[in-house]
């Protein structure tokens, strides 16, 4: 007999970033109905879903509603770093617990907060070091107007500084909006050796639309010579934004599909989808055969034999994963590096240089 | 002024917490051991080797100046105090021990990253302004030495103006500040001194 745990979901159904959300929300799905299906495991899952539609207001309000009206004290959800720094002090005031499945700008470590993703030493670090080996260290930094855009840009800047490079231009735009002809101006006068994307949802599509174009007037702004980077890029926004203007692109994570090296073996549309459901996985096990489990303290229920498998570091809630690079090539993502796996560090305690091989460009 | 804040590498420091065993205690040494502290715990004294740590965090409801290695005002570190009431009294003992950040209790899950940051660089600020005062206190001091070294100056026959000049140009000659330049002159001027003696 199954003991049949509540588990809380908060994914936005609509709203700018709702094609992340659905990727993850899709793989939290998968993960429940094989784990109730699953006869080798004592539990079984009930989702109580809410859905804050892309309105950063609703999310403490519909954490604690969960929280509150049901017995879920896990909480699987937020795809961006403002929703999670809003449903913390909900989660404080009312026992439960975040596993929170998409890649972060580092600097936190909740008692409340499990981090699956990848943080700046698993993602943007190791990114820029290779970017500046293969095309330069010139960059332009944008991104939308929230933390993910504004600490990762900081970091950057740092790294790019210290490491004899030149920021060339830095700029953001509301979420939601459009307007990228200002970006495209800048990037088109201060002719960087790369761009950093934290765009997000229809801003991000917009910018490569018209960086493309850009592209298309100016051969340096082609992938070769001038490429986009992202560290939250994967296949389930591949679509929206077009085969031609995704071409090229730049990304980093711990997994893309086809790569190999997937969490937990499985078709997936997305790495973002794979990743929230190898965190529901992760959850299942720390609570199978501990009756009673679910209504634990993280730092109680991440004591445990199984969690040694699992990777999840009690002191700083983040998981070790690989590092790939991968460029998008005919339309998939193609690894162009693979290193790893990494334990996250979000303070980066071990430091932030970054070992970059010397840039080696032929002279004109 | 507007500072573009360096953001110190926390891995390995060291982070001593004087305070008797509390839950505070556990809530802020999880946070500091999450960001990559190594952190040890006192009560009711911190004990001379207090002076390597990179961080002291302090009761300041319980705390007293005899529980320092040092005298009020001048850790040779940040220090945050961990506020529980707010009592004057207890706000102006902090201050005078010499808190560069503060935590309110209960500590929860979050405010020692701001803390450390905040008090790194309220500390290293105070230490520049403390170090760039005691610089301009001395040569304000020594200003009747610029006076005499240009009125020595001046008796070779130079107007005032070129022996500001001159004094100025033997101080970079010298590679010394130009009070200290002014001091070799006056002395070499006096019986039985060197003249323009230097080294």
């Amino acid at each position: 007999m199954k003991r049949r745990i509540d588990l809380g979901l908060l994914y936005s159904r609509s709203g700018s970033y709702s094609l992340i959300s659905e990727a993850c929300r899709t793989g939290a799905m998968t993960a429940i109905a094989e784990i109730n299906a699953d006869p080798a495991l004592d539990i079984a899952f009930v989702p109580v879903e809410r859905d804050p539609q892309g309105n950063i207001d609703l999310y403490a309000p519909l954490c604690e509603e969960i929280l509150r009206d049901s017995a879920a004290r896990h909480v699987v959800g937020c795809v961006t770093s403002w929703s999670r720094k809003e449903v913390i002090p909900a989660l404080e005031r009312c026992g439960g617990s975040l596993w929170y499945t998409v890649p972060y700008e580092g600097f936190e470590a909740s008692d409340r907060v499990v981090y699956t993703h990848a943080c700046p030493n698993q993602h943007l670090l190791p990114l820029l070091a290779w970017t500046f080996g293969a095309y330069g260290r010139r960059g332009y930094l944008t991104g939308s107007n929230y933390i993910w855009g504004w600490e990762m840009s900081r970091l950057a800047r740092e790294v790019m500084v210290a490491a004899g490079g030149e920021v060339l231009g830095e700029r953001y735009l509301p979420i939601g909006s459009t307007e990228v002809g200002r970006m495209i101006e800048e990037i088109e006068v201060t002719r960087p050796d790369f761009v950093l994307n934290q765009l997000i949802g229809p801003s991000q599509y917009a910018f490569l639309a018209a960086f493309r174009d850009l592209g298309r007037r100016d051969p340096h702004f082609r992938p070769e010579t001038c490429p986009i980077l992202s560290c939250n890029l994967t296949e389930c926004e591949l679509p929206a934004i077009g085969p031609d203007a995704a071409e090229g692109l730049v990304a980093a994570g711990p997994w893309f599909r086809g790569a190999g090296g997937w969490p937990h073996p499985g078709s997936f549309g997305s790495s973002h989808e794979a990743a929230s459901h190898a965190t529901v996985w992760r959850l299942a096990r720390l609570l199978h055969g501990r009756a009673g489990a679910e209504a634990l303290p993280l730092a109680q229920l991440l004591d445990s034999p199984v969690n040694a498998e699992l990777g999840i570091d009690p002191k700083t809630h983040h998981v070790s994963l690989p590092v790939l690079i991968a460029q998008v090539r005919d339309g998939a993502f193609c690894v162009v590096k693979r290193e790893g796996p990494l334990a996250g560090d979000p303070y980066l305690a071990r430091g932030r240089d970054i070992a970059a091989a010397p840039h080696l460009r032929a002279v004109k | 002024m507007r500072r573009r804040l360096r953001i110190p590498n926390l891995g390995g420091a060291r982070a001593m917490i004087l305070h008797r065993p509390h839950p505070v205690v556990q809530a802020l040494s999880r946070q500091l051991e999450a960001i990559g502290l190594e952190v040890e715990c006192h009560w009711p004294d911190l004990p001379g080797a207090a002076i390597g740590a990179d961080y002291i965090f302090f009761d300041a409801d319980l705390g007293h100046d005899e529980q320092f290695p040092w005298e009020p005002g001048t850790a040779p570190m940040p220090m945050v105090a961990l506020v529980g009431s707010e009592a004057p009294g207890r706000i102006e003992w902090l201050i005078n021990i010499g808190a560069d950040a503060q935590i309110l209790k209960p500590v929860g899950d979050s405010g020692a990253y701001s803390a450390l940051l905040i008090a790194r660089s309220a500390f290293e600020a105070r230490n520049a302004l403390a170090a760039e005062i005691a610089d301009l206190k001395g040569r304000l001091d020594k200003r009747q030495v610029v006076v005499q070294a240009v009125a020595v100056l001046a008796a070779r026959g130079k107007s005032e103006d070129e022996a500001y000049a001159m004094l100025r140009q033997l101080a970079m000659a010298w590679r010394v500040s130009f009070e200290i330049a002014a001091e070799r002159i006056v002395a070499g001027a006096r019986p039985g001194g060197a003249e323009g003696a230097h080294g």
